[in-house]
């Protein structure tokens, strides 16, 4: 084979034979900018960002698509070049929201607010999941994007969340072909395609079915290229940029799959595939964080006083472990584990169970081709046993005088057992597994083990310690590794095919560790069943007797369907008015005050601005975004559902005085917010000029309501799509520096948006009144959680608030104290299963859905 | 052997280093044979001293009696002819200073365990059910409003609904009980004794609004001008946390002992991802305070799996607090940094909290507490790691009611001013008892004040009472 020489940017390079401009120059350190092509896929030639210029060559080809040749001479980087790219990212960014790569306070956001915030339907790069290693906004920067052409489309493409695992937002889609490509050459399954012709082209299945009708498999490779926030990993999306990736071997089956797992803080929150040509199952690419993460993992050990079993710390545990089975050595006592624990583990049981018990009783089970150990047969003279997973049935725990068991979440048998001794799952821990070839592969520590568990080899060597012996030897798993002499095992990165799961979900493995992987994965749930597997029935959810005070009783006073919801729509993307039966509310609600909801019964309280109340009718009217776990349940409330409880009017009403000529901002929620502040201050007879701000066209509301209201109403937007362009306190500062005569601005929108506002009028000595709503709990001072420093002065946003002369406000400490609970947050919503399903209707609420859950 | 040579029973209760890591409750209250016993130690004093000390005057000598004749079910009968929450007394009353400290066994040895015997008896007929409802006499046709769903509020409305009365109890918050829901930890009161307490009082036909603000949603003069109520009682509590002032106090990770108790009781963290409301877990914790509350703050830190320390400006025996309480605090584990002064918070770049600043206190003389009076050592700052700060240094009333009410007399620290033989508030027919008179205190005391204010509430609305000054 003959190596074909070129020149790249003056540079001599050597090309491989067949090899195109893009991939050369990329392997020798040559960037050219570039959107559809990806390691591992095919050239398209679709996205024209890589277009270079050859000596010879007419036009600009598309260095992806043309071949490297003898003696050619390639620019990637002439000024013509760079407007070209600039010229067609802008036409491509026509149909992408945009506003934030060109807005003029960019720099200022990434500054104040550099991590995405959450939301339903992404309409800018600061409420994209993808922003952190975003490929189009760094090209947007390399480019100087700085204008578009012309206004911006939008398609109104519904949000999708139907499906299990992934969300589908096309309305960010900048077809690049890349899921389209991944799906044909690495599934050969085409389950996506192009659909449609012109501007109305768009990704999507055959016939309108749904991916779980189109055959998706789930394995996730789509999502894995998706160079934009359109093809998002439902559970991880909101967690960032890892700040870890660790390689280890899926565990969940012994297809043994080598897994890069992401993890944030320690938790693990997504994994792909190590090999980036070989795609995984739903349950390596879906699957393992939320099982690790499963909201029943055993957290402490427990230890049985009479009908509970109460939580307590290791030492105290593994010492009264030891004093219940000393009792029981020899062959009164048997161990019980199957061949999904690590090598380590089964030699550390083993060991423990000749050794330090002396009991001729070592039990090691093989999983079936599902993962299912059937239990065990006890031999009869057994007394004590130490099972590692539900691995004898209840009827013969029954009968024995002393239970341990260890494992990762709660079963029917840990339930009546007298000790539980909580263990890691495989991303937490060292060890070796072997493969369905029987081939040793390694798993290491991808994340921190959970709560108070252990790997099981580290509890039993406790426990031998315990048992008032000198104990087994064991330091780390690496000491019995080496014992074993496999230091030296690799992750199986050499795969021929795929693993079949990876082509058809029904293939998958149902248990790990005999637990049912779908009680841990909701996203499971709604695949269609498995093939050939009858499923036992369920493991039992919850274990009532653990934890004492899981058993919260309900409300003796639930709202009784008192705040019924009477009209819900998503007026504008992602934003929701909603029409909420509250009499008490309405009929003492006036401008600026707020009221706090829950969407159900264990919802936080969160207040939200009244934009509007019917006295007659005793309706209240909220201005609503979908920021997280609480606003993603209110807003899927319809009509006919109801909220839990609603409390308010909130806080001190704006002060409505005649002040002259009034300048009303609003932005997001804040739009809403000033209709009743626009309408009472025009009452009052001042000249009202409300001045709304929106990212474009398409995000403006409540416009003909506004001029309505108001003597004056300048909408503005930062793409100039609609209205003035730029935001809202441009349009004031350029009124302003223009002498424009303002007595008063009062601002509602984010903290952003406030801040700079206030920064704005500050120079002019305009009195300027920001909303403030910070993180509350109870909304009457009791609580203090929503303090924040005015003037040097602590002040509780609930009751002095919300309005607070914006010139004084520490905005800082009202942006970190917005964020304190962020890492938190995304843990509540993160869940596979479909937002509907995942979301809606925890019951107690008073709705007539509420039977249905408990 | 004499009744009172019989040894007082200890309550069994969990081992401290397994509670320190669950909510269960600590003691696990009397068996049966040992309350029989128990009670048999009283000797039935002619003039029992116990009922002195009593502030809602409980027949204590006669539930004692019954008990130990085995009449548990009328034991807590007796008892809720004066209490309308046994249960939670039982649990939560201060006895060494109030009953049991006048019992004349507790002169030369120790007093009966008058607590422990109520919470029994309370026990005893919840668990079995039997909770019966008592005859209610005729409907008087009068309508009452109850500010506040938390002890005070809950006895006024239990008296009044027994003297044939219409009670409505209006309640800010999502779920009543006041500082029995929000404040005291699932480990002290189980909160479903709490809502036992609430059903019993719904069976009897006390109606609760929830989520209604009085001075929001209606004002007091409302309620009695547009809604029809002939007396308003207020019991809005205590519910405006005090910080110190210091420098550092708005970081992210300082909390009122409110917030912090609010977060775990009433929003349940501790349950999260089930309950929304994020989880406070954190690993080196400092309370700021020595009262029950800081007990409480700090005890429920630790079973969130935190190394949790108290900082308090005096010594061990000047602290506030209950002995029980800081017992079980110490034998749980939570450490005692004394005479020690906070001075400013410190934090990082992102307004995270990651150590206090102390100054180490000595005493010096007495000051008008009594107490010896706390002085800063001059250069001894000193600082400890942290990242959370509660703290626990006592509430002011909740001027929400008070400020919405023009003509209700108020003292100088934001309390209600009450004539106290009729806890009359200066407006005819306005009623207030609780935190919201006398400040911080107990709960008991509220339900004491509660008792009296339902009494005059009574004579009040049957035409009996002198009408106040207004």
């Amino acid at each position: 084979m003959q190596n074909v020489k070129l020149t790249i940017d003056e540079k001599a390079v050597e090309a491989r034979d067949g090899e195109n401009l893009l991939d050369c120059a990329l392997r020798h350190g040559i960037e050219i900018p570039h959107l559809c092509a990806h390691e591992g896929l095919t050239a398209y030639g679709g996205c024209r960002m890589c277009l270079v210029e050859v000596d010879g060559m007419r036009g600009y080809p598309p260095s992806c698509a043309t071949p490297a040749a003898e003696g050619m001479v390639v620019r990637t980087q002439t000024d013509a070049l760079r407007r070209l790219r600039r010229n067609i990212l802008g036409f491509m960014m026509l149909e992408h929201p945009n506003s934030c790569l060109i807005c003029g306070h960019r720099e200022e956001c990434e500054e104040y607010r550099p991590t995405p915030e959450k939301a339903g339907r992404t309409t800018g790069c600061h409420t994209c999941n993808n922003k952190p290693g975003c490929d189009v906004r760094q090209l947007a920067a390399d480019l100087e994007l700085t204008e578009l052409p012309e206004a911006p489309i939008y398609h109104q493409r519904p949000l999708e969340r139907q499906a299990p695992f992934l969300d589908r937002d096309l309305n960010l889609c900048i077809l690049c072909g890349r899921c389209v490509r991944v799906c044909k050459e690495q599934q050969g399954a085409g389950v996506i395609d192009f659909v449609g012709r012109g501007s109305a082209a768009h990704i999507g299945q055959a016939f309108d079915q749904t991916l779980l009708e189109a055959g998706c498999a789930f394995c996730g490779s789509c999502v894995d290229v998706c160079p934009t926030g359109s093809l998002s990993d439902r559970y991880a999306k909101w967690y960032g940029e890892p700040d870890k990736r660790t390689a280890t071997t899926c565990a969940l089956c012994p297809e043994a799959c080598p897994l890069i797992v992401a993890s944030v803080d320690g938790q693990a929150v997504s994994t792909r595939s190590a090999n980036p040509s070989m795609p995984l199952c739903v349950l390596g690419r879906f699957s393992v964080a939320e099982f690790v993460n499963g909201v029943s993992r055993l957290e402490t050990p427990l230890v049985r006083v009479g009908a509970v079993l109460r939580q307590t710390g290791w030492k105290q545990a593994l010492e009264q472990v030891a004093a219940r089975f000393t009792l029981f050595t020899g062959d009164k006592f048997a161990f019980v584990c199957d061949t999904s624990a690590t090598l380590e583990d089964r030699r550390v049981f083993r060991r423990f169970t000749t050794e330090i018990m002396n009991s001729p009783h070592y039990i090691e089970l093989t999983p079936d081709g599902r993962g299912w150990t059937k239990p065990a047969e006890l031999p009869g003279e057994v007394r004590a046993v130490i099972a590692v997973g539900a691995l004898i049935t209840t009827e013969q725990a029954t009968k024995l005088e002393a239970l341990a068991v260890m494992d990762c979440f709660p079963t029917p048998l840990s339930d009546g057992a007298d000790f539980v001794l909580p263990s890691t799952v495989f991303t937490e821990m060292d060890g070796t597994v072997l493969d369905g070839g029987g081939i040793a592969r390694p798993l290491h520590t991808a994340s921190l083990a959970r709560g108070a568990a252990m790997p099981a080899w580290q509890i039993i060597t406790g426990l031998s310690r315990a048992l008032g012996t000198e104990g087994l030897p064991y330091e780390s798993a690496a000491s019995i590794t080496g014992e074993l002499g496999l230091q030296s095992v690799s992750l199986c990165l050499n795969r021929a095919e795929a693993p079949a799961p990876a082509r058809n979900p029904a293939l998958r493995h149902a248990f790990h560790h005999n637990h049912r992987i779908e009680d841990q994965v909701s996203g499971l749930l709604e695949l269609p069943p498995l093939e050939g597997c009858e499923l036992p029935k369920p493991a039992q959810e919850e274990q009532a007797a653990t934890v004492a005070f899981n058993t919260v009783s309900p409300t003796p006073t639930p709202s009784d369907g008192r705040f019924r919801i009477v009209s819900s729509a998503e007026i504008v993307p992602n934003t929701f008015e909603i029409v909420i039966v509250a009499p008490e509310v309405a009929r003492k609600a006036q401008a600026g005050q707020f009221c706090i909801v829950m969407a159900d019964a264990v919802s936080e309280r969160v207040p939200y601005t009244l934009s509007d109340w019917d006295t007659e009718k005793g309706t209240i009217t909220l201005v609503v975004l979908e920021k997280g776990q609480s606003s993603r349940k209110l807003t899927l409330l319809e009509a006919g559902d109801c909220c839990a409880h609603v409390t308010g009017p909130l806080g001190i009403p704006l002060d409505i005085q005649n002040f002259g000529n009034v300048v009303l901002t609003g932005g997001c929620y804040g739009i809403g917010a000033i209709v009743p502040i626009a309408k009472a201050m025009r009452a009052a007879g001042n000249h009202v000029t409300v001045v709304t701000e929106a990212r474009s066209w398409y995000l403006a509301y409540y416009r003909e309501k506004l001029a309505g209201i108001a003597d004056e109403c300048i909408p503005s937007t930062i793409d100039g799509s609609f209205g003035e362009k730029g935001h809202s306190m441009d349009i004031v500062g350029r009124r302003l520096a223009a002498g424009k005569k303002i007595d008063l601005v009062v601002a509602v929108g984010c903290p952003f948006m406030m801040m700079l506002t206030a920064r704005e009028t500050a120079p002019h000595g305009v009195k300027t009144l920001a909303a403030l709503n910070p993180i509350m709990l109870d909304g009457t001072g009791m609580c203090g959680a929503c303090r924040i420093s005015v003037g040097g002065e602590t002040k509780f946003a609930c009751v002095d608030g919300p309005f607070f002369d914006a010139h004084q406000v520490d905005w800082d400490e009202v942006r970190d104290r917005r964020t304190a609970y962020a890492a938190a947050e995304i843990q509540s919503i993160g869940r596979t299963a479909s937002v509907a399903v995942a979301h809606k209707h925890h019951g107690n609420c008073g709705c007539v859905n509420d039977a249905l859950n408990v | 052997m004499a009744a009172e040579k019989i040894p007082r029973h200890s309550m069994p209760e969990q081992a401290p280093e397994d509670r320190a890591h669950n909510f269960d409750e600590v003691p696990y209250g009397y068996p049966d044979a040992v309350a029989v016993l128990e009670a048999s130690r009283c000797i039935q004093c002619k003039k029992p001293r116990c009922v002195e000390g009593c502030p809602v005057n409980v027949d204590i000598p006669g539930f004692v009696g019954l008990i130990k004749e085995g009449n548990f079910k009328e034991a807590a009968e007796k008892l809720k002819e004066k209490n309308s929450l046994p249960a939670v007394c039982g649990r939560v009353c201060p006895q060494e200073e109030q009953c049991e400290s006048r019992c004349i066994l507790g002169v030369k040895g120790e007093s009966v365990a008058i607590g422990r015997l109520e919470r029994f008896a309370a026990d005893h007929e919840r668990n079995t059910g039997e909770m019966r409802i008592p005859q209610l006499p005729p409907k008087t046709g009068r309508k009452v409003a109850v500010v506040g769903a938390g002890p005070a509020g809950l006895t006024v409305a239990g008296d009044l609904i027994k003297m044939g009365h219409d009670v409505t109890v209006f309640e800010a918050l999502h779920e009543p009980g006041g500082v029995l829901t929000y404040g005291i930890p699932e480990f002290r009161l189980p909160k479903t004794i709490v809502n036992a307490e609430v059903a019993f009082l719904q069976k009897l036909g006390v109606t609760f609004m929830m989520d209604y603000v009085v001075g929001r949603n209606s004002t007091v003069r409302e309620l009695m001008d547009n809604e029809g109520f002939d007396a308003v009682f207020i019991g809005s509590g205590a519910g405006l946390p005090s910080f110190m002032g210091m420098p550092g106090e708005n970081l992210v990770g300082v909390y009122s002992a409110n917030e912090y108790l609010t977060r775990s009781n009433l929003m349940k963290a501790f349950l999260f991802p089930k309950y929304d409301t994020p989880p406070i877990k954190r690993h080196k914790v400092i309370v700021v305070g020595g009262g029950n509350v800081a007990m409480d703050s700090a005890r429920t830190a630790l079973r969130l799996g935190g190394d949790v320390t108290i900082v308090y400006r005096r010594a061990m025996e000047q602290m506030p607090a209950r002995k029980e309480e800081i017992h079980h605090a110490q034998e749980e584990g939570v450490k005692f940094d004394l005479l020690t002064n906070p001075t400013r918070v410190i934090g990082d770049e992102n307004h995270r909290v990651t150590a206090i600043e102390c100054l180490r206190m000595e005493l010096g003389e007495p000051d008008a507490s009594g107490r010896r009076r706390p002085v800063e050592m001059k250069g001894s700052e000193f600082t400890i790691p942290a990242d959370t700060v509660i703290i626990a240094i006592g509430n002011k009333p909740n001027p929400l009611v008070p400020q919405t009410m023009p003509g209700l007399e108020v003292t100088r620290w934001g309390t209600i001013k009450v004539d106290e033989a009729t806890m009359a508030t200066s407006v005819t027919g306005v009623y207030a008892a609780g935190d919201i008179v006398s400040g911080a205190a107990t709960v008991i005391s509220a339900m004491g004040q509660g008792r009296i204010a339902a009494e005059s509430i009574h004579k009040y609305l049957m035409g009996e009472a002198p009408a106040t000054e207004s």
